[in-house]
């Protein structure tokens, strides 16, 4: 399984929401890396996340690899998680940060 | 990114010192880096298991782009360490930072590759231009 931690502000994504994403980051892990997601979800409660320390709309997603990733398929990819992310939610490009981590050293 | 996170002990920060500590980490990080505040998101959570205490009543975890020097991050963990204890009224050796790299190119933020540190004003720069170009077609 590959790691997939998502971290949203409180309220933002309806449960709803985050059952397609969740199905959606599924099978964005099986078409990038070949296994499905473990998707972590935490949401930073109502008036505890700031951006530019002001409230914060923003949310993170963060795949961890399981093997180094080459830079021009992480862009790709990162494209593509970011096209899933503002299609699902609505967002706009500004408020979503996607991260694909190479696997930490052993 | 950077992406502070700030770990407590329940009630151990109001939600008006967490943003007075947004305020202070926002600008420590930019005074120390040159980042643009715009970059910078901190966020706070009581008891969360997945950035454990340890024992002690608070925990900055700080994920920033790659490149700065020991000498940076040191100045950033000890000055945010300062702000916490002086905004929550918490006790300076009850409270851990830790500052992690992660490559500027595993990063996208705005729908871009994140900038290589110093080359920030260049990425602002074409970034709004293209928000603005997309904005008006």
């Amino acid at each position: 399984m590959i790691r997939c931690m998502c971290v949203v502000q409180a309220g933002q994504t309806p449960d709803k929401s985050q059952a397609a994403l969740t199905e959606k980051l599924n099978t964005f892990s099986e078409k990038a890396f070949g296994q499905p997601a473990s998707v972590h979800w935490t949401a930073v409660p109502a008036a505890s996340g700031f951006t530019a320390a002001k409230p914060s709309t923003s949310s993170i997603v963060s795949f961890t690899a399981e093997q180094p990733v080459a830079q021009e398929t992480r862009v790709s990819l990162l494209q593509d998680l970011c096209d899933l992310w503002t299609g699902e939610t609505g967002c706009s490009i500004n408020e979503i940060v996607a991260v694909i981590n190479d696997p930490q050293p052993q | 990114m950077p992406l502070y996170i700030c770990n407590a002990a329940k009630g151990a920060i109001s939600n008006a010192a967490k943003s007075k500590i947004a305020e202070d980490v926002t600008r420590i990080h930019c005074d120390v880096t040159g980042a643009p505040a715009t970059f910078v998101h901190v966020f706070f959570f009581e008891d969360a298991p997945q950035w454990s205490l340890n024992g002690k009543r608070a925990l900055l975890f700080g994920s920033i782009r790659a490149g700065r020097t020991e000498a940076q991050k040191k100045q950033i963990a000890d000055q945010a360490r300062h702000a916490i204890h002086t905004q929550a009224d918490i006790a300076a050796d009850d409270i851990v930072t830790m500052i992690v790299d992660t490559p500027a190119s595993w990063v996208m933020e705005g729908g871009d590759i994140m900038p290589e540190p110093g080359e920030e004003a260049a990425w602002l720069a074409a970034h709004e231009a293209k928000m603005a170009q997309q904005h008006a077609s």
